[in-house]
């Protein structure tokens, strides 16, 4: 079963540009409500979703939405036009959604060794592990999209947020080093530990339907 | 295992990919991932996890959030900044 195209879209903010939006920055800079609810109708989707995926809460999420965009309306003037706007909105929601989760101060550590890799005492590889087959091209079905979405839940909170930073919304590792506050060497940690987890829940997944 | 071990192997797939490991240790783990299906497979899937969840983490905004989102920035857009 195909992606929902729809589904798509909502995250289709990603592929306007700069250009398309400076017009409406423009205005909306000038106090102009009618462009600035232009600019929030197209990243909407790309908000909520960085928010959904980081805090693991529709309900924060949803508050998360509203405090990004009230932020950049208020401080639309200090927005440098050198950066995309998509990208400025996206450290301001990431900004929101970490202090979310400082403040939540979730201490379960949900990592569990069998989200890793086994070996031997060699250090070889114990069991072949399930072939993706041409995953990445084939149709990704519904199964598949609840069996990710519960691996990444599970991701305790620093892993999570190094992961959606990264793999999700593209940041640079210096980017996400300075948000999180944490070095780049911890950063690709995270970001390492966090792929296997998800890539073995992917591998059991297949493995489980041969 | 060419001086390379699995485990080893597996914790340097991510500098591999980004193109960080010296010519010295990039060599070695090619060579190891040349002799090692297991660990070919492993650079494979782990290669193709990002893509995948990128595009099984798609959310979509329920309309009650848009609607909500909607009343609120117009009772917020009317104050003055």
């Amino acid at each position: 079963m195909h992606l929902d195209p729809r589904q798509s879209a909502a995250d289709g903010a990603a592929a306007l540009t700069p250009t398309e939006d400076s017009g409406l920055l423009a205005r909306a800079a000038e106090g102009d409500t009618v462009a600035f609810e232009a600019l929030v109708e197209r990243y909407t989707g790309r908000v909520y979703g960085l928010a959904l995926r980081m805090l693991n809460s529709e309900a924060d999420a949803a508050e998360v939405l509203q405090e990004t965009f009230i932020s950049a309306w208020r401080n639309l003037k200090s927005f440098r036009g050198d950066a995309q706007f998509g990208s400025w909105l996206s450290r301001i929601a990431a900004n929101f959604s970490l202090m979310r989760l400082r403040h939540r101060k979730v201490t379960q550590a949900v990592e569990s060794s069998l989200d890793e890799p086994h070996f031997n005492e060699r250090g070889s590889l114990i069991d072949e592990v399930a072939t993706f087959g041409d995953a990445e091209e084939a149709a990704l079905n519904q199964e598949l999209r609840a069996a990710i979405e519960q691996a990444a839940a599970r991701l305790s909170d620093d892993y999570r947020e190094v992961f959606v930073l990264r793999d999700l919304e593209g940041m640079s590792y210096e980017e996400i080093s300075g948000l999180v506050g944490i070095t780049v060497p911890a950063v690709k940690s995270r970001l390492h530990r966090a792929r296997l987890t998800l890539r073995a829940a992917i591998d059991t997944f297949y493995a489980e339907r041969q | 295992m060419s001086g390379t071990s699995c485990k080893d192997s597996i914790a340097l797939l991510l500098e591999y990919l980004d193109g960080n490991l010296s010519d010295e240790v990039r060599a070695r783990l090619a060579t190891h991932l040349g002799d090692c299906t297991p660990c070919e497979e492993f650079l494979r899937s782990y290669r193709a996890t990002p893509g995948l969840c990128k595009k099984a983490l798609v959310a979509r905004v329920p309309k009650s959030v848009a609607d909500k989102l909607t009343s609120f920035l117009k009772e917020e857009l009317k104050k003055p900044v």
